[in-house]
């Protein structure tokens, strides 16, 4: 699993919120993937959002006013 | 008197079809190939069609495989006369077989058992070791198709090595036999006699 690209994660404080996001995602045609929150996060049980960091913007402003991004890390 | 094929010098899969093609019209044959890849193959070919092997290593890593018609000794299956024999090589304990029976994971929520099952195949991904098959039916075949959410996550398990079987006869019903997007197409002989051989099955 040792890539060169670097990937950022979008959290969220429930799974609905994220299912929300997904959604939204999906119908701007914004290319991310689900996975489970990595453990050196958070041992949660919990899903997140993956995407390039090319997308960043494209992403925020998608979601801004829709849903409640509770952080954006880097993985 | 045993068929004898050459096969040396010949690249996967050619020796196995060779020894396939023999096969049906010969009760005994002896293969011979240079590489150890081919030797295992055509093991596990003689062991499906339920044959005796007895493999003679030579010099220069040559190995002579002969099979005969002979059947393993074991328990014999209770098999109707319209059905073949599925045998089965006797289980490794660490062979690690899981199946996926859904595109959902656990019952109740279909959307919430959407998410679980992406989350979940991401994740085998991270386990050391991986494991050695993953067997899809019913709807789980749909997550092997090529426009599947998790489609790059079983490329990368095939690419480490994780055999992927997905039940033909479901691709065939959801119509996404000429959409997969990793895996092979198999067949409910090849997921008996696995999920049989398996030391640990697990169903999510």
């Amino acid at each position: 699993m040792n890539r060169a690209v670097t990937y950022e994660v979008l959290m969220f404080t429930s799974v609905s919120h994220a299912l929300r996001a997904e959604k939204i995602l999906k119908e701007a045609g914004i290319p991310f993937k689900l996975i489970p929150v990595p453990r050196h996060i958070s041992s949660d049980c919990g899903v997140c959002l993956r995407f390039s960091p090319d997308y960043r913007k494209q992403i925020e402003e998608a979601l801004a006013g829709k849903v409640d991004v509770s952080e954006i890390r880097v993985l | 008197m045993a068929k004898i094929i050459d096969a040396k010098g010949l690249a996967c899969p050619e020796p196995v079809i060779l020894t396939k093609k023999a096969l049906e019209q010969q009760d005994a044959v002896t293969v011979i190939v240079d590489d150890d890849i081919a030797v295992g193959n055509i093991k596990r070919l003689g062991a499906k069609l339920g044959r005796t092997i007895n493999i003679e290593k030579k010099e220069g890593g040559i190995s002579h495989i002969h099979i005969s018609s002979g059947v393993q000794a074991g328990k014999q299956p209770v098999a109707g006369k319209d059905t073949d024999t599925v045998h089965y090589e006797s289980c490794d304990q660490n062979t690690l077989v899981f199946v996926i029976s859904s595109d959902r994971m656990g019952r109740g929520d279909d959307e919430l058992g959407y998410v679980l099952i992406r989350s979940f195949i991401h994740t085998l991904l991270t386990l050391n070791p991986l494991p050695d098959t993953i067997i899809f039916y019913n709807t789980g075949v749909k997550l092997a198709a090529r426009d599947s959410e998790v489609i790059d996550d079983l490329k990368q398990l095939e690419k480490a090595g994780v055999s992927i079987l997905v039940c033909g006869t479901c691709t065939n019903y959801f119509g996404i036999s000429n959409a997969l997007g990793a895996g092979c197409i198999s067949n409910m002989y090849d997921i008996a006699s696995t999920m049989a051989g398996a030391g640990r099955l697990i169903t999510p």
